[in-house]
């Protein structure tokens, strides 16, 4: 209403000078000379031009844009004084040449400039809006039509004029309507893009990549713009004050628009790659909306590391924003990804019930990333290993670890935010900070440690088993030897041969010990010290068992020094009694095999037990063991079993030269032995 | 097919219409236009706001949910957290980014998981705990600390008045 006031009274100034010209001059010319010559009217003149350009904009607002929306309207208000500003910072460069012809281009300047920001307004408006008339798009390219071949033509024109005649105000004009070429350009792209989404059925994903490009891409040319232009105008003018803002605020964003496509590059890159794509059965688990849009999700979601799920598209564009889960806003530039951490599900798992077949030689980093504990137990063997693995002879398959734990390649190492020095400490590394863990990783390396303890349990008890196998022997020979002394006896009494010769020429062929006859007062020393080899060792043996953290090659040693020893206590007192001294040489070898084969647990529990001794025990003094362990012991190791044979020959082949010994003390020996057994089966 | 924005706020406007929050009226003001909603909040009991019926108008910015929507009340008010031309100021309307405060963690700022139905939900529970901290409204949150009768006073003039009773 006020406006039309304004344009009306306006309307009436101007006539009211043109009529008052006219009628003092009376003729055309002369009313235009006086017009021009007298300052209030040319400036009722100027008023009239700036309401009928203003008149002009709005007739070209209603045919173009029709009503304006009110944040177009704010928009157009905000920029129009920021340009209004920048215009009279212009004019204070380009005074000498101040002149209306001058101050009209740049009203027209700042007209078109108008319709330029109201095109963009409009444009993006298209995104927003659920119909889309056919008129607006007639609308829409028409203008963009008008405003791009003015453009041009300006730019053009002010080219040709700044060749022809040097350097002027024409700069700034085919300066500024080249920016607003390529803002025309700019929204051109956008229109299309906006219009192939509209008419597409499904969400057009790339979109929102294009529209990244295309702001960078055009940014980068406003800038390269704007720097020659303020290169161009120190040259020549001055510093360019009014291009400082705009320039500015190109410069921002240009920058803006690149760090969002590198950040934005980075997080799709590792949706497309890292985060798994999420099954159907976690779809259906759960609430499968997407929170991003709020529409169901069916293909097409991925799964960021902290098991939030949305649509893959809905997260690439929130990834071009930031770069968190909308969720629970973790930063997932930041944030190493599922298959980088390790996987507390898949990694370890593997391992413990295949222990046979892990090699614990491999210094896989990721095994001392994640099994610091399983690793203080085979840091041991690890040790021990080393000496047996080349003599032994067989080789031991070398599991790809990688593939075994589910753990990438080391390619991926980078990520892990742990320094690489903790890779180069030597095993056994220090027990990991207890308290940053989560229950259920404390929970899995306490799983672990349990399934170590009674891995050794069970190869102590197997030893354990193998002693008694060799006191059962040695109680058997001693019973074979008492009778087959009677019979022998009973032969001599007979036939009235030197018994005591024969049979210490047998002792000598299986002892290298010197044999001493059947003589009463060294009797009680085998048996004492048969005693002495047998029960210390027992009794170490389980000690060890009873200390279930000490290491496999700790217990193994100490069970192979106090046989020795006790094979070296029955060498020294002279061994009437070689069934004795046998036994303990049969058990003492038969420990020897296990220290050699106890050194790689890892692959095989390889106690030597010979089948024999092995159903001995069964039948006897198996009560307390599992049979099938032994039984399983038995299968495993066909190579120890057959290198105890010999002992096994020696001492049934022993039952001959056994005959030294007298009927009188194997009776007494006998019942120490039960004796023995039975304390044996307590400790057990 | 129309944009990912305006599929969003018809499930949210459709939401809203099935499952309405107590004391809380939204949806678009043309349905031609889904980024300019207007809001109808009534007062939380038990508060200075009690009774009252407070319009407000959402303005979506056309990539919603990515970005954050302008609240503004179309009533008069006078909140510690809200400005004097009645625009609110809660952290959740605020891109992590911008932070015109400068207090708020990212932790609390816009993220697409909130919705129409969570804003409105925080603002009445920012007129009934106003955040004296902020002060979008200076005098308010001053008086809010210092003189709570006269606030309170100033409210229930604001109440009467949306209700079209004379104070």
């Amino acid at each position: 209403m006020r406006s039309v006031g304004f344009s009306l009274l306006a309307l009436c100034m101007t006539v009211s000078v043109v009529a008052n010209a006219y009628y003092q001059k009376k003729q055309f010319y002369p009313s235009v000379v006086y017009i021009t010559k007298s300052n209030p009217s040319m400036a009722v003149i100027y008023l009239q031009a700036f309401i009928c350009v203003l008149l002009a904009g709005r007739v070209m607002r209603k045919v173009f844009f029709g009503q304006l929306r009110t944040t177009e309207f704010e928009h157009l208000m905000e920029r129009s004084w920021y340009a209004i500003t920048e215009t009279c910072l212009a004019f204070t460069v380009f005074r000498d040449d101040f002149n209306p012809k001058f101050v009209s281009l740049f009203t027209l300047l700042l007209f078109l400039k108008s319709f330029h920001w109201l095109a963009e307004d409009r444009v993006d408006y298209m995104e927003r809006s659920p119909v889309i008339s056919y008129i607006f798009h007639l609308r829409v390219m028409a203008l963009l039509l008008l405003l791009g071949s003015l453009d041009i033509y300006f730019v053009e024109h002010a080219y040709q004029l700044t060749v022809s005649k040097g350097a002027s105000v024409q700069l700034v004009f085919g300066f500024e309507y080249a920016i607003l070429f390529t803002m025309v350009i700019n929204i051109i792209i956008k229109y299309t893009l906006y219009t192939v989404d509209l008419h597409s059925e499904t969400p057009w994903d790339n979109k929102a990549v294009f529209l990244l490009y295309t702001e960078l891409v055009m940014g980068l040319i406003k800038v390269i713009l704007y720097i020659a232009f303020m290169f161009i105008m120190v040259r020549i003018y001055t510093l360019p004050l009014f291009a400082l803002r705009p320039m500015y605020y190109t410069i921002r964003n240009f920058k803006k628009a690149f760090n969002d496509v590198i950040l934005s590059r980075r997080a799709i890159h590792n949706m497309n790659t890292l985060y798994p794509d999420a099954t159907l059965e976690e779809l259906q688990a759960g609430d499968n909306v997407c929170i991003i849009c709020r529409e169901e999700m069916t293909v097409a979601s991925k799964k960021l590391p902290c098991n939030h799920i949305f649509h893959a598209s809905c997260l690439r564009s929130w990834f071009q924003r930031q770069q968190t889960c909308p969720t629970c806003r973790l930063n997932i530039l930041r944030t190493p990804t599922a298959e980088q951490r390790p996987d507390p599900q898949r990694a370890p798992r593997p391992a413990v019930p295949n222990l046979r077949n892990v090699n614990f030689n491999i210094p896989n980093p990721f095994l001392m990333l994640n099994n610091n504990l399983r690793q203080q137990a085979a840091g041991l063997i690890n040790q021990q290993q080393q000496q047996p693995q080349m003599p032994g002879g067989i080789p031991v398959p070398q599991p790809n670890l990688a593939g075994h734990h589910g753990i990438p390649p080391p390619g991926m190492i980078p990520f892990i935010p742990v320094p690489p020095i903790r890779f180069m400490q030597p095993p056994p590394m220090p027990p990991p900070n207890l308290s940053n863990l989560s229950p259920e990783q404390l929970r899995r390396m306490e799983g672990r440690e349990r399934e170590n303890v009674e891995a050794r349990i069970q190869w102590l008890r197997n030893i354990q088993l193998m002693l008694d196998a060799a006191n059962m022997m040695f109680q058997q020979y001693n019973t074979a030897a008492a009778i087959s002394m009677s019979m022998q006896n009973n032969m001599a009494e007979r036939a009235d041969a030197t018994p005591g010769t024969s049979s210490a020429g047998t002792s000598t062929s299986t002892q290298a010990s010197p044999p001493t006859a059947s003589s009463e007062p060294s009797e009680g020393g085998p048996s004492a010290s048969a005693s002495a080899s047998s029960t210390p060792s027992v009794a170490t043996s389980s000690a060890t068992a009873s200390s279930v953290s000490a290491s496999s090659v700790a217990t193994s040693a100490p069970v192979a020094a106090s046989t020795s020893s006790a094979s070296a206590a029955g060498s020294l007192t002279p061994p009437v009694v070689n069934s004795a001294t046998d036994a303990a040489a049969a058990s003492s070898s038969s420990v020897h095999n296990v220290k050699e084969s106890m050194p790689s647990p890892s692959r095989n529990i390889t106690v030597p037990v010979d089948k024999k001794s092995v159903n001995i025990s069964e039948d006897i003094s198996s009560s307390t063991h599992c049979p099938e362990t032994v039984g399983k012991v038995s299968d495993t190791c066909p190579t120890t079993s057959k290198t105890l044979e010999p002992a096994d020959i020696s001492s049934s082949s022993s039952q001959q030269p056994g005959a030294s010994s007298s009927t009188e003390e194997s009776s007494p020996k006998t019942g120490d032995m039960e004796v023995r057994r039975r304390r044996l089966e307590k400790f057990q | 097919m129309a944009g990912s924005a305006v599929r969003r706020l018809l499930a949210e406007y459709k939401q809203l219409t099935l499952n309405p929050p107590e004391g809380i009226i939204a949806g678009p003001i043309d349905e031609d236009n889904f980024f300019e909603w207007e809001a109808l909040i009534t007062g939380p009991e038990g508060t200075c706001f009690e009774g009252g019926v407070f319009p407000a108008k959402l303005i979506f910015p056309r990539d919603y949910p990515l970005s954050p929507p302008k609240m503004q009340f179309t009533c008069e008010m006078f909140h510690p957290n809200i400005y004097s031309d009645g625009r609110v100021c809660i952290s959740i309307l605020h891109a992590p980014g911008d932070d015109p405060m400068g207090y708020e963690s990212s932790a609390e700022r816009w993220s697409p998981v909130q919705s129409v139905e969570k804003i409105l939900l925080s603002v009445v529970s920012m007129l009934a705990e106003p955040n004296d901290e902020s002060g979008a409204n200076v005098d308010a949150a001053k008086m809010w600390r210092e003189n709570r009768d006269e606030f309170n006073k100033i409210a229930e003039r604001i109440v009467r008045r949306t209700l079209g009773i004379p104070a």
